[in-house]
C-alpha cells in the first residue's frame, strides 16, 4: 500500500501559519519577478484565478475582492517542507519525496489500520507545523494520487464526494460499489498523466470519467493513444507499473533525491551525490527550456535509528540571475550542503530541488535591478552551448558520461555568497531561516 | 530529538498523537542520543528543542511578561507540539497578531494573563475562540558583555 501525502495549497498554507489573518482571505503567491500566480488559496481559486495566470490579469481583484498577493518566499517554503517531510518519514518504512510538498509513503510490511495512520499523520503535521495536508491511500502511485485528489476535493467542496473521504481517503477500504461511484464522479483530467489534450481526445470517444477509462476496451485505447495511457489505465486498475522516475514531472519544481543504501558520514561522499543530483535536475530543467530561481538541498538522518543523533536540515539558495547551468547549480548545491553538514551524523537521504522555474528566454541575462542586497551577481559567460553538448553526450553515451569535476570531488570555497532575488516587493519575512526576520510577538 | 521521544513511536498509532507528558527535570528530560555515538560536546539543539519540526523562534517586544522572566528583546522558543495547558506561557493569536501571555483556566473561563498586573487580562469565554499558536518552552536573553 502507498500513501501520497501533500500539503494543501502549500505556499499559501506556509504564509498563513505566520499570518493567521490571511486564513479565509483569497491569497495568491507570485513568482517570476511577481509576474505569475504560482499558488492560490481555495478562496482565490473560487474567484477564478487560474494556475500560472499572469498577475496583471487578476490584479484588479485586489480592490474588488480583497485578493492578497505575496511574492514567493522560497526559503520559508523549503524549511516548512523539510519539517513536514521529516515528520511524514517516521510513519512508513520507505518515503519517496516527490516534490516540495508531496511524498509517497510505502507501507509494505506494515500491519494495522492505514486510514488511522493516515489520520494520525495528518493531525500531527497540522499541529506541529500548522500545514494542512491531504492523504490518499491506494495500491499504486496513480491511484494514491487520485485518492489524494478525492481527499482534497471532498474537503474543499462538500457534496463532491462522500464526506467520509475528506482529508484522508483510502481506496482500499471502499467497497467495489463505493469505488465505482468515486470513479464515476471523477473526470479523467484529474488523473495523473492525463493532460488536457488527452482528455479532449478521450471525450471525443465518449470517455469522460475514470470509470469510463476503466471500462473502455484496452485495444481500442491503445491505438490512438500513447503507451503511457495504457500504463495509466493499468495503474488505475491496481496494477503497479510506474516507478517514481516515470511519474509526470511537475512544471513548478524539479527534484532528485535518493535514500542511500548505507548511512553516509562523509562530506565528500555527500557532495558527490548532491552534485550528481544537481546535474540531473539541471538536465531536466533544460529539457523543459526553463531556468530555476532557487535551489533547495536537504539531508536527512534516519528516524528509525533512534540510537543515532538526528539531523535533517534543509536550505534554500536564491539563484540570481535564474539559471539552468549545471556548473552553477552544482556549485550552489555543494556550497549549501557544506554549510549545513554536521560531522558525526549518519545521513541516509539527500536531495536537490529546483523551484521558482521560469521560461528560459525571459529570465536569461535579466540583471538584478531590484535586488535588495548589495551583492551583485557576477556576470558569467552563457553556458547554454556547453550544457547542450553535455546533455547530448550524456544522452548518447549514458548518464554520467560527461560530468562536472565537483560530482567527483568537493569544491573548495565556491563563488560569492547568495545574492538576493530580483523583484519581490511583497515577500513576507523569512520567519524560520533568518534571525532578523523572525516573528515579533507582543508582550 | 531524544531517543525516547522520536516520532518513530507514532508507527504504533495512538488516538492521542500529541505530545507526551512533560517530564520533571532537565537532567531527566534530555537524555542525549550522543551518549552512544562518541560525540561529547553539548548541543543546544538537544538541550532546548524537544520537537525540532514543531519549534519556532520569535522575538519579544514589550515588557508585560517581565515578571515571568520574558523581557523586551528576548528570543523565545515556541513548541507547537505541546498541548497548551493551565499555567503555560503561550503564543496566542489576537487582533491579527501574536501575543505572549500566560494561559490561566478559571472555572469555565480561560484567560490570557500578562505578568504585569497593570495589563488587563484577555478573557476568553468561548474556548473555541481561543487560538493558541504554540507553547513557549524557553526564553533566551542576551546579557551585556
Amino acid at each position: 500500500m502507498l500513501a501520497l501525502v501533500d500539503v494543501n495549497n502549500m505556499y499559501v498554507s506556509c504564509e498563513r501559519v505566520f499570518r493567521p489573518a490571511l486564513v479565509g482571505c483569497p491569497v495568491v503567491v507570485l513568482s517570476h519577478n511577481d509576474g505569475v500566480c504560482v499558488a492560490r488559496s481555495n478562496e482565490a481559486k473560487d474567484l477564478g484565478v487560474g494556475m500560472a495566470q499572469p498577475w496583471f490579469q487578476v490584479r484588479h481583484l485586489q480592490r474588488s475582492a480583497g485578493l492578497v498577493a505575496l511574492s514567493a518566499n522560497f526559503e520559508l517554503y523549503g524549511d516548512m517542507s523539510n519539517r513536514m517531510m521529516t515528520l511524514a518519514a517516521a510513519y512508513a518504512p520507505r518515503q519517496e519525496i516527490y516534490s516540495i510538498d508531496e511524498c509517497f509513503l510505502d507501507f509494505a510490511g506494515v500491519r494495522g489500520d492505514l486510514t488511522r495512520i493516515g489520520r494520525a499523520l495528518r493531525a500531527q503535521v497540522l499541529q506541529w507545523t500548522g500545514l494542512p495536508t491531504s492523504v490518499g491511500l491506494a495500491s499504486t502511485r496513480t491511484l494514491a494520487k487520485l485518492a489524494n485528489h478525492v481527499a482534497k476535493t471532498a474537503d474543499r467542496k462538500p457534496g463532491s464526494y462522500p464526506s467520509a473521504l475528506a482529508q484522508v481517503c483510502n481506496f482500499d477500504r471502499l467497497s467495489a460499489a463505493q469505488l465505482e461511484a468515486v470513479m464515476a464522479a471523477t473526470e479523467v483530467g484529474a488523473v495523473w498523466g492525463i493532460g488536457r489534450k488527452t482528455s479532449a481526445k478521450l471525450l471525443d470517444r465518449g470517455i469522460r470519467t475514470v470509470l469510463d477509462v476503466l471500462r473502455a476496451d484496452a485495444v481500442a485505447l491503445r491505438r490512438p493513444f500513447s503507451v503511457m495511457l495504457e500504463r495509466t489505465r493499468r495503474e488505475l486498475r491496481g496494477e503497479p507499473c510506474l516507478g517514481l522516475d516515470e511519474l509526470p514531472e511537475s512544471n513548478q519544481q524539479i527534484m532528485c533525491s535518493r535514500t542511500f543504501g548505507e548511512p553516509v558520514t562523509s562530506l565528500a561522499v555527500l557532495t558527490e551525490s548532491v552534485s550528481q543530483f544537481a546535474a540531473r535536475v539541471a538536465e531536466k530543467l533544460r529539457a523543459q527550456r526553463s531556468v530555476a530561481g532557487a535551489l533547495q538541498v536537504f539531508l536527512s538522518t534516519s528516524p528509525f535509528r533512534t540510537q543515532d543523533r538526528q539531523h535533517s536540515p534543509s536550505a534554500t539558495l536564491r539563484l540570481v540571475p535564474a539559471s539552468a547551468d549545471t556548473r552553477r547549480l552544482a556549485a550552489a548545491a555543494a556550497r549549501t550542503l557544506e554549510a549545513m553538514f554536521r560531522p558525526g551524523h549518519r545521513y541516509v537521504k539527500a536531495g536537490v530541488v529546483l523551484v521558482d522555474l521560469q521560461p528560459q528566454g525571459r529570465a536569461a541575462g535579466l540583471p538584478d535591478l531590484f535586488g535588495d542586497d548589495t551583492a551583485q551577481p557576477v556576470p558569467r559567460r552563457d553556458g547554454a552551448r556547453l550544457m547542450g553538448t553535455m546533455d547530448a553526450l550524456n544522452q548518447r553515451f549514458g548518464r554520467g558520461a560527461v560530468d562536472l569535476a565537483s560530482a567527483a570531488r568537493p569544491p573548495r570555497r565556491a563563488a560569492a555568497p547568495p545574492a538576493s532575488i530580483g523583484r519581490q516587493q511583497m515577500r513576507s519575512p523569512r520567519y524560520t531561516t533568518r534571525l532578523d526576520e523572525v516573528i515579533t510577538v507582543r508582550c | 530529538m531524544s531517543s525516547h521521544d522520536g516520532p518513530t513511536q507514532l508507527l504504533r498509532p495512538s488516538p492521542e498523537n500529541g505530545p507526551r507528558k512533560p517530564r520533571s527535570s532537565v537532567a531527566f528530560s534530555f537524555g542525549s542520543p550522543a551518549d552512544d555515538s562518541g560525540i561529547g560536546r553539548l548541543d543546544l539543539n538537544d538541550i532546548l528543542i524537544r520537537h525540532a519540526q514543531a519549534t519556532f523562534v520569535m522575538r519579544v517586544s514589550g515588557a508585560a511578561m517581565r515578571e515571568a522572566g520574558i523581557d523586551d528583546g528576548d528570543l523565545v522558543l515556541v513548541d507547537r507540539a505541546i498541548a497548551a495547558a493551565h499555567h503555560h506561557v503561550v503564543i496566542a493569536i489576537a487582533d491579527e497578531g501574536f501575543v505572549c501571555r500566560r494561559l490561566v483556566r478559571r472555572a469555565h473561563q480561560m484567560r490570557l494573563c500578562a505578568a504585569d498586573p497593570a495589563v488587563a487580562d484577555i478573557v476568553v469565554t468561548d474556548s473555541a475562540a481561543l487560538q493558541v499558536w504554540g507553547v513557549v518552552t524557553h526564553a533566551i536573553k542576551s546579557l551585556p558583555i
